[in-house]
C-alpha cells in the first residue's frame, strides 16, 4: 500500500497554474510523498491523548477550584509546538542533519550534566528536570534520545566503500558515546530512559548489519551488568521495589504494588465498551497515580473499554509499522538507521508503557508516545515523526 | 539470496516481533477487560463507595403533658482535612475558621498543620447557622458533619430518673439508658462515591437510606409537681443535713408516678462533674428499713384475716418482753387500753406486735408480698431493688415482731409509696409505672400497656385502714404536721433505725425519717412519700422531718391538679375504748 489513497486529492484536484500550492500538491511533490497514514495515526493519537488528559485532570482541577481545562490547554499547546518542531525536523535533508549529529550529542550531554547540577529539579524522585522559570521546564533525557538516534546512525551508518557492515572500531566508538549518555541518565536516576537507550542501541546495531556476535555479546554483557548492579546494591530501593511489585502486585498493595493494582482495576472495570468518556469513576476519583502522564492508558481502558484500548493499540501499531516501512524502504544506511532508531525508541516506550498498565511489565516512568501529557516528551515524539517523514521524503522511490 | 545480516531481513523480523507483542497486549486486554472485568469492576466500586452514617434524631423525653425534659438539638462538628489544604489557602482557612468559630488562630493552625491526617475536629456542637456561614466561604478541606447535642432544658429536673446520654448520643444512665432502643431510632446511610483524596465524585450515583428518628418517650411525670417535690426535698435534706432523701408522688388510681426525685442530684447537661451518688435514682435503687409505715400492712392483714376488728382493744404498755428481747414504744407512756385504730394512729410498737401475734408470720408475709414487697416495682427504671423480705420459714424468733413494725425488712421508696397507693385505691394494687407511652415524629401516640392490677386487700379493709391513717394526721396522731387545710389527709410516719455498716448493728446507724400518705382521704388523687436518710440536725422523727415536706408537696400537687377541697371533716375514730 502506498500513501496515495490517503493523499490530498482536494489539493490536487484544482490547478492554479504554477502557484506554490499546486506545485506542492502535484503528484510526486514532497506533500504527496509524506506518509499520510502515519500522520493520520499520529493526529488521531494526539486527539485521543488530549481527551484522555482532559478526563484525567478535569475532576482534580475542579476540586481544587481551578479551570478544569487548564491541563487540556497546556497539552494542546505542547502538541502545537510539537507539530511545528516536527515540520522543522522534516524540512532539512536528513543528510544535512547528520552533520549536526555531533552538535546534538554535545548539547544533549550538556543538558544531562546540567540536571545533575543545582539547575536540575527533582520531580517524583528523579532528578531529571531543568526548570527555567515561568512554568517552563524540560527533560534533557528526552532530547538525548534524539541525539542518540542521530549519533548512532552517523557512526554506524557510514560503511566504507565495499563494506556492508560497520567496522568494529566504529561500533566501539558508538557504544562508548552511548554509554556516556546512559551513565549520565543513570545518575538522575532514570531507569526507563536508560532502557530505551539499550533498545535503540540494540536495534540500530542489528539493522546496521553488524555481526550478530556484537548483539549477543552486548546482551550477555547487559545481563551480567544488571546482575552486578543488583548484587552491588547500586539500584535505588524504589527501583527494586518496583520489580518486586511487578512479580507480585499483591505484595504491599498500599505501597509499591499500589500503582499496578490500581491500573489493573481501572482498566478491568472498563469492560468491553468502557464507562464512557468522563464517566470513569476510578479516573474521576484519581485512584491511579500519574494518570495523565505515565498511566494515561488506564483512562482509555476504563472510560473507552477494550474497544478504545484496542483502537489505541492499533493506532500505535500503525505508526510503528509505517516507521518500519520507512526504514525498510530507505536504501541509504544512514537514513535507514535514523528511522530504525526512532522506531526502536517509540516501540520500546509503547511496549513498556502499556505493558506496565496491564501488568505484563514492571513499572518504569515512561510516557506513552503522542498520548501522555508532558511537554518535552511530546516535543521529542513529534521530532521523531519529523525525522521519519524527512527520511521518507528523501528516499528515492522506484515503485 | 539475502546475505547474512541483511537489514531488510532484520527489519522484517522486527516487524514480526512488533505484531507479536501487539497481539500479546490485545490478548491481555481481552483477559482483563473481558474475562476478569466483573472482578475488577467490583473492586473498583469498593474503592470508591463509602457509606456515611446519617445520625437519627433521638426522641424527646417529655412529661405527661408533652413538655420536653430531654431533647436533641441539631449541631455541626466542624473538621478539616489537612491533606486538602494547600499552602496558598492555609492562611485564609485558618483566619475564617478562627473568626467564625471563635477558636484561637493558633489552635486552628495546629489542626490544619496536623500531618499525616485526613480528619481533625476543629470544634464540636457548632450551631447550624454558624456552620452554614462557614460553609458559605467554600473553603477546600473544611467540612461539617451532622450531629445532635442532647439538652436537658430543666437542668436537674428529674435528672436522677431521666439520666443522660453521652456525646455519641447513646443513653448512659436512667431512662435514657433503659429506653435507649426506643429513643435512638435507626441511623440512615448515605452511600457516595469518593475519590482517593476523599472528595465526593461529582455526578456519581448516590444512594440514600433515610434515618428513622427515635420515638418520643412520654412519662407520667407532672413537670410542675416534679419541680416542687424536688425543691422541697432538697431544702429539707439540706436543712436536716440528711445524707440523702427520696420523694415519690403517685396517682393511686393509675399507678402513674407523678414525681420522683432524689437528693443529692445533678445537672445532666454536665454529667462529667457529678458523682455516682448524685446521679443515683435512690427512690428505686436504695432500700431501707421502713419502720412504722410498715404497720399499715400488719394492721390491714390482721383486719383482712379477721384476726382483729378496728375496735378490738389491746393492753398497750410502754415496753414488752418477747423471746428475751425488750420492745418499747418511741415515746414513754403509761400502760393503757387501745383500739387497733389507736395503735396505728399513735404508732405503738408494743400494740402492733400484739396484733402481729394474732396474725402469725405466714399471713403477714403473704400480705407483704401482696403489697409488692420482695419484688422489683417493674417501672423500667434501671437498677430497681426488690428490697429484702425473707421467707417466713427463715424468720427467727423475734422477727415477726420487728417486721410488723418495719424493722428487719427493707424496701425502696417506690415500693412503700405503692403500699399506700394500694390502700388509697381501695385495696387494688396497680403496678407503678413511669412511662405513659411513646410517640412517633408525627405525634402519633401509642400508650404503654395497661399496668397490672391485683387485689391486695378488700375495699372494706382498705376503707377501715384509711380511716385509721386519717387518725395519724389528727392532733392525737403522730403527724399533725402533715395536715393540709381543707383536705382530708391519710398517712403514716416512719422513724426507722438504720443499720450501721461499720458494725452490722443499729447502734450509731442513724434513722430514716419518712412520711407517706395520700389526699384527699375520701377520694384520693395523690400519694406522696418522703424519706430522709440519716438526718443529723434537729429531730429525726418522720412526723417532724418528713411530714412537713409531705404537706408542702401534697398541697402544691392538689392545687396544681386543681383538686377542690372536699370540705368534709375526717370521721372521728375511736383510739381508746
Amino acid at each position: 500500500m502506498t500513501a496515495r489513497g490517503f493523499g490530498a486529492p482536494s489539493l490536487g484536484s484544482r490547478r492554479y497554474g504554477r502557484s506554490l500550492l499546486s506545485r506542492a500538491s502535484a503528484p510526486g511533490s514532497p506533500l504527496w510523498r509524506l506518509d499520510w497514514v502515519m500522520l493520520a495515526a499520529v493526529f488521531a493519537l494526539t486527539v485521543f491523548g488530549a481527551l484522555l488528559v482532559w478526563s484525567a485532570t478535569r475532576v482534580e482541577l475542579l476540586d481544587a477550584g481551578s479551570d478544569p481545562t487548564s491541563f487540556l490547554g497546556k497539552h494542546l499547546l505542547n502538541v502545537a509546538i510539537g507539530a511545528v518542531l516536527m515540520v522543522l525536523a522534516a524540512l532539512p535533508d536528513y543528510r544535512v542533519l547528520r552533520a549536526y549529529a555531533p552538535v546534538a550529542y554535545v548539547l544533549a550531554s550538556i543538558g544531562l550534566i546540567a540536571v545533575l547540577t543545582p539547575l536540575g529539579a527533582t520531580i517524583n524522585g528523579s532528578h531529571s528536570w531543568i526548570v527555567l522559570g515561568g512554568g517552563i521546564q524540560f527533560q534533557p533525557s528526552e532530547f538525548a534520545k534524539i541525539a542518540l538516534v542521530l549519533g548512532l546512525a552517523m557512526m554506524l551508518g557510514e560503511p566504507r566503500d565495499g563494506e556492508v557492515a560497520p567496522r568494529s572500531n566504529d561500533i566501539i566508538l558508538a557504544l562508548v558515546a552511548a554509554a556516556v549518555m546512559m551513565g549520565l541518565i543513570m545518575l538522575q536516576p532514570d531507569l526507563g530512559t536508560t532502557m530505551v537507550f539499550v533498545a535503540v542501541i540494540l536495534g540500530v546495531l542489528a539493522v546496521s548489519g553488524a555481526d550478530l556476535r556484537w548483539l549477543s555479546g552486548l546482551l550477555a554483557a547487559g545481563v551480567i551488568g544488571s546482575l552486578l548492579v543488583w548484587q552491588m546494591g547500586l539500584l535505588e530501593d524504589y527501583q527494586i521495589a518496583r520489580f518486586t511489585a511487578f512479580a507480585d502486585p499483591s505484595v504491599d498493595p498500599r505501597g509499591v504494588g499500589y500503582n499496578a493494582n490500581q491500573a489493573l482495576i481501572a482498566i478491568g472495570s472498563g469492560g468491553l465498551l468502557g464507562k464512557g468518556l468522563f464517566n470513569g469513576g476510578q479516573t474521576a476519583g484519581h485512584f491511579v497515580p500519574e494518570q495523565h502522564t505515565d498511566f494515561i492508558f488506564t483512562v482509555a481502558g476504563e472510560e473507552l473499554g477494550f474497544v478504545g484500548g484496542a483502537v489505541l493499540l492499533v493506532l500505535l501499531g500503525i505508526v510503528l509499522w509505517r516507521g518500519l516501512r520507512i526504514a525498510m524502504a530507505c536504501e541509504d544506511p544512514y537514513g535507514r538507521l535514523v528511522a530504525t532508531g526512532v522506531v526502536c525508541w517509540l516501540t520500546f516506550q509503547t511496549f513498556v508503557n502499556i505493558g506496565m498498565t496491564i501488568g505484563v511489565m514492571p513499572i518504569t516512568g515512561l510516557p506513552l508516545p503522542f498520548v501522555s501529557y508532558g511537554g518535552t516528551a511530546t516535543f521529542a515524539g513529534m521530532v521523531a515523526i519529523g525525522l521519519l517523514q524527512g527520511v521518507r521524503l528523501r528516499t528515492r522511490r522506484y515503485d | 539470496m539475502p546475505r547474512r545480516g541483511d537489514p531488510a531481513r532484520r527489519l522484517s523480523f522486527t516487524l514480526l516481533c512488533l505484531a507479536f507483542v501487539m497481539s500479546l497486549f490485545a490478548g491481555r486486554l481481552v483477559q482483563i477487560q473481558g474475562f476478569d472485568a466483573q472482578v475488577y469492576a467490583k473492586e473498583a466500586a469498593q474503592k470508591r463507595l463509602q457509606t456515611n452514617i446519617i445520625p437519627a434524631t433521638r426522641g424527646e423525653i417529655t412529661d405527661a403533658a408533652g413538655i420536653p425534659m430531654a431533647m436533641s438539638v441539631e449541631r455541626r462538628t466542624v473538621f478539616v482535612d489537612p491533606a486538602l489544604i494547600t499552602a496558598a489557602q492555609r492562611g485564609e482557612v485558618i483566619a475564617r475558621l478562627s473568626e467564625t468559630l471563635g477558636v484561637p488562630a493558633n489552635e486552628v493552625a495546629a489542626k490544619v498543620d496536623a500531618k499525616p491526617s485526613r480528619y481533625q475536629v476543629v470544634k464540636r456542637d457548632v450551631a447550624p447557622g454558624t456552620a452554614r456561614q462557614l460553609m458559605a466561604y467554600k473553603l477546600i478541606g473544611v467540612n461539617t458533619e451532622l450531629g445532635y447535642e442532647r439538652v436537658y432544658p430543666g437542668g436537674a429536673l428529674a435528672s436522677n430518673l431521666i439520666g443522660f446520654a453521652g456525646a455519641d448520643g447513646k443513653g448512659l444512665e436512667g431512662l435514657e439508658y433503659a429506653k435507649d432502643k426506643v429513643l435512638a431510632g435507626r441511623p440512615g446511610e448515605q452511600r457516595m462515591e469518593y475519590s482517593r483524596q476523599g472528595q465526593q465524585i461529582p455526578m456519581s450515583a448516590a444512594q440514600r437510606k433515610e434515618p428513622v428518628p427515635g420515638r418520643d418517650l412520654r412519662l407520667t411525670l407532672n413537670r410542675d409537681i416534679q419541680w416542687k417535690a424536688q425543691e422541697a426535698l432538697n431544702r429539707q435534706v439540706a436543712k436536716s443535713r440528711a445524707s440523702s432523701g427520696s420523694i415519690v408522688v403517685m396517682d393511686p388510681r393509675t399507678g402513674h408516678i407523678v414525681a420522683m426525685a432524689d437528693a443529692p442530684t445533678y445537672d445532666p447537661n454536665r454529667p462529667e462533674i457529678s458523682t455516682a451518688e448524685q446521679r443515683r435514682n435512690g427512690a428505686v435503687t436504695r432500700s431501707f428499713e421502713p419502720g412504722s409505715t410498715n404497720k399499715v400492712i400488719t394492721t390491714a392483714a390482721a383486719l383482712e384475716a379477721g384476726a382483729v376488728r378496728p375496735d378490738t382493744s389491746f393492753t398497750v404498755p410502754y415496753s414488752l418482753h418477747r423471746y428475751g428481747s425488750l420492745f418499747h414504744d418511741s415515746h414513754g407512756h403509761p400502760t393503757r387500753r387501745m383500739t387497733v385504730g389507736g395503735i396505728l394512729a399513735t404508732s405503738s410498737n408494743t400494740g402492733t406486735l400484739q396484733i402481729a401475734e394474732k396474725l402469725g408470720k405466714d399471713k403477714l408475709s403473704a400480705a407483704l408480698h401482696r403489697f409488692g414487697f420482695g419484688t422489683r416495682p417493674g417501672t423500667e427504671l434501671p437498677g430497681e431493688t426488690a428490697g429484702l423480705l425473707k421467707n417466713p420459714k427463715e424468720w427467727w424468733g423475734t422477727q415477726l415482731y420487728t417486721i410488723s413494725f418495719g424493722q428487719g425488712v427493707s424496701v425502696n421508696a417506690l415500693q412503700m409509696a405503692s403500699v399506700y397507693a394500694t390502700i388509697a385505691n381501695k385495696g387494688v394494687r396497680v403496678q407503678p409505672s413511669i412511662v405513659a407511652g411513646t410517640a412517633d415524629a408525627e405525634g402519633h401516640f401509642s400508650p404503654a400497656p395497661a399496668p397490672k392490677r391485683t387485689k391486695a386487700i378488700s375495699p372494706r379493709t382498705a376503707e377501715q385502714v384509711s380511716r385509721m391513717l386519717e387518725g395519724a394526721t389528727s392532733v392525737d396522731g403522730t403527724a399533725p404536721k402533715a395536715k393540709i387545710d381543707g383536705y382530708r389527709v391519710a398517712g403514716k410516719t416512719g422513724t426507722a433505725q438504720r443499720i450501721n455498716p461499720a458494725c452490722g448493728c443499729y447502734r450509731g446507724g442513724g434513722y430514716t425519717a419518712s412520711f407517706v400518705g395520700y389526699a384527699p382521704a375520701d377520694d384520693p388523687e395523690l400519694v406522696v412519700l418522703v424519706a430522709l436518710h440519716d438526718p443529723k440536725r434537729g429531730s429525726y422523727y418522720g412526723g417532724d422531718v418528713a411530714a412537713p415536706v409531705f404537706s408542702d408537696v401534697m398541697s402544691f400537687g392538689l392545687k396544681t391538679l386543681k383538686v377542690p377541697p372536699t370540705g368534709k371533716k375526717s370521721p372521728k375514730i375511736k383510739l381508746y375504748p
